[in-house]
């Protein structure tokens, strides 16, 4: 885990579209030579477009969130990246390699030992134990008996499930099926594991917990992720860049805090207006230039201030202010000053905004 | 007139084609004839080799493992009844040929119900045709197979063949069908080769449909088993076709009550191997 090359790409979707339809290959030249829109494609082809023109990079160790409401595309999306559905159109390079131009077996293989993938209906095969179905990735690459089954209750005890090896899936509950859908996908110690909202059909307490749990178990391991939802709250969580889906089309990639303080549209605007800013939003993005705190504080000594670091976000920050007899906080970067945290910043952090965008002496 | 005329033309052409199949195919027929029999013959002294306590026991623990204590002594008593009126032999020799009939019926009926679960087309195909099958009265198979087969066990065998197929046809190519969307996706996704996931994944889903179309095929072939008695199959069957021409009432109920057991005995324990083919927890 300690040598991951984070600027490695491992899944790179390349404009890619899909259209579904019988006449999908005409509808695709048509939007191609012409752009036609989802709704003249409709009433011209009688097609539908699932996803249009979706770009994206997962690199290595990173977990990639995509959020949209159902019938936005991302589901459809998902499984372009390992082709359960083949694109319409562009291109989807795993590791470096076209999907479109591997055989049969290179798939299957590329499938079997690079990619898991982890369903929202869990899909665990009822006439097989837990051991043998988090075997059963393994079992299909041929490995022998006794040492699939060591690696899968090895990853069985990795998601807490170890005592319920030779129960059947009718015997756990929806929480525990699905840590064994995930003990599953990482058995076969794939880079990549896609998650096809996983964590939906749960209830909140279950689901909060398995989302730490996830997040932490894929950055132990090193694992890349791509994870659908169509929760905001769970996407955050869990994910280190997100993309919004909306009517097939990704509007907007970025990290929580960008997405939050720079929304690419209304439609993102609305989605994050309820999301809490305290844990999201960081010292770096709400703290003021350390002239700007010098002219206004004509005399503050910045050497007496409160100190913390450029990722402390919000809720730190006020935690601090309260117990300083300051009301500004020094943000330090290897032992620089970079910038003052302030009241008046810290509240436009709040909002959702930073001070720069906020009306100078209103 | 004229539509008996060609009604008449009609049935001259299916006599003198009949005849001509007898006539040129009389090696093949006969080779059929004696497989059939042989067959049959086989498995019927495998049966008659035990004293009937013995087959009595060996039932009536099979019903008590997959069924339950009080189905295993029932079956016991039952069959221990059969013998007691003097019909063991005659009993043994309809399950003989309910199961060669019924092993055949699977032989072919299974392959092609998984062909017919793949191929949509076959499916739409055999569909009507088994439809056909099911429709007409099952003595209708007895005239052809009399003609080419002769009077016996045989003619009883292809006759009870026909009729025991369609439901193992249907039910298998339906269980096939069923797969769950999302485990044929799983694997696809997990990386199975074509034959991993028919053997892994879609012949576990459809094992209950399978079980439960061998079940209708085994009752099918009690059904015809009994008509059959008409063209000389042996067993139970004849006795009761005997019984209704010399209107021994007595006997008759004698031979429906083993008939019954009979065939209550093998419903039953094929139903349970169908919920052990599902899997999971007793």
């Amino acid at each position: 885990m300690a040598s991951i090359d984070t600027n490695e790409v491992l899944i790179d979707c390349q404009a890619v579209w899909k259209i579904f339809g019988d006449k999908a290959p005409a509808a695709m030249e048509a939007v191609a030579k012409r752009g036609l829109t989802k709704k003249q494609i409709l009433q011209d082809y009688n097609c539908v477009v699932g996803v249009s023109d979706a770009s994206l990079q997962v690199h290595r160790g990173e977990i990639f969130c995509i959020m949209g409401l159902s019938g936005s595309g991302k589901s459809t999306l998902i499984r372009l990246l390992n082709r359960l559905i083949a694109p319409s159109f562009g291109k989807v390079l795993v590791k470096g390699r076209d999907l479109s131009a591997l055989d049969a077996t290179e798939l299957r293989q590329m499938r079997a030992q690079n990619i898991g993938m982890v369903f929202q209906s869990v899909a665990l095969l009822p006439h097989r134990t837990v051991l043998e179905n988090a075997a059963f990735g393994l079992e299909v690459q041929g490995i022998a008996k006794a040492e699939r089954n060591r690696t899968a209750q090895a990853a069985l005890e990795k998601v807490g499930l170890g005592d319920w090896l030779n129960r059947y899936p009718a015997e756990l509950s929806g929480g525990m099926q699905q840590r064994v859908g995930l003990a599953r996908a990482i058995a076969s110690d794939p880079e990549i594991i896609l998650m096809d909202e996983p964590f939906s059909a749960l209830d909140p307490l279950i689901r909060r917990q398995l989302q730490d749990e996830f997040r932490q178990l894929t950055k132990e391991l090193g694992k890349s992720a791509v994870f659908i939802t169509h929760d905001l709250d769970e996407a955050i969580r869990i994910g280190d860049r997100i993309a919004i889906m909306k009517d097939g089309v990704i509007i907007q990639v970025g990290t929580a805090e960008e997405i939050v303080l720079n929304p690419a549209d209304q439609y993102v605007a609305d989605f994050v207006a309820g999301i809490s800013r305290l844990h999201l939003i960081k010292a770096h993005s709400v703290m003021v230039p350390v002239a700007d705190y010098q002219r206004q504080h004509p005399g503050g000594d910045i050497g007496t201030l409160a100190r913390t670091t450029p990722e402390a976000d919000i809720d730190e920050l006020i935690g601090l202010t309260m117990q300083s007899d300051r009301d500004a906080i020094a943000v330090l970067d290897s032992g620089t000053v970079i910038g003052v945290v302030t009241a008046r910043s810290l509240l436009a952090g709040v909002k959702g905004t930073t001070i720069g965008e906020q009306p100078a002496a209103a | 007139m004229e539509t008996a005329a060609f009604a008449d033309t009609f049935d001259a052409w299916t006599d003198s084609a009949l005849e001509w199949l007898g006539d040129n195919g009389e090696f093949l027929f006969d080779l059929v004839r004696t497989m059939l029999e042989g067959f049959h013959e086989g498995i019927l002294w495998l049966l008659a080799l035990p004293p009937f306590y013995v087959v009595a026991i060996v039932l009536a623990v099979a019903g008590w493992r997959l069924v339950g204590a009080w189905f295993g002594a029932l079956t016991g008593t039952a069959l221990v009844i059969c013998a007691l009126m003097g019909l063991w032999p005659e009993t043994m020799s309809t399950l003989a040929l309910v199961m060669t009939a019924t092993s055949l019926a699977l032989l072919v009926g299974l392959p092609i119900g998984v062909a017919a679960g793949f191929l949509p087309a076959l499916d739409r195909l055999l569909e009507p045709a088994l439809d056909l099958i099911q429709t007409l009265p099952p003595y209708i198979y007895l005239l052809p197979a009399i003609a080419l087969l002769g009077y016996g066990p045989a003619t009883a065998l292809i006759a009870t063949f026909v009729v025991a197929m369609p439901p193992a046809i249907r039910l298998t190519s339906l269980g096939i069908r069923m797969t769950p969307h999302e485990f044929i996706e799983l694997g696809h996704a997990i990386g199975t080769t074509k034959w991993q996931m028919f053997f892994k994944i879609r012949l576990p889903f459809a094992m209950p449909s399978i079980m439960a179309g061998i079940n209708q095929s085994l009752m099918m072939a009690f059904g015809m088993v009994v008509i059959a008695g008409i063209v000389g199959s042996g067993g139970l069957g004849e006795t009761i076709y005997g019984a209704i021409r010399t209107l021994d009432i007595a006997k008759s109920i004698d031979a429906a009550i083993a008939i019954v057991v009979l065939t209550m005995v093998l419903d039953r324990i094929t139903q349970s191997a169908a919920r052990f083919g599902k899997g999971g927890t007793p």
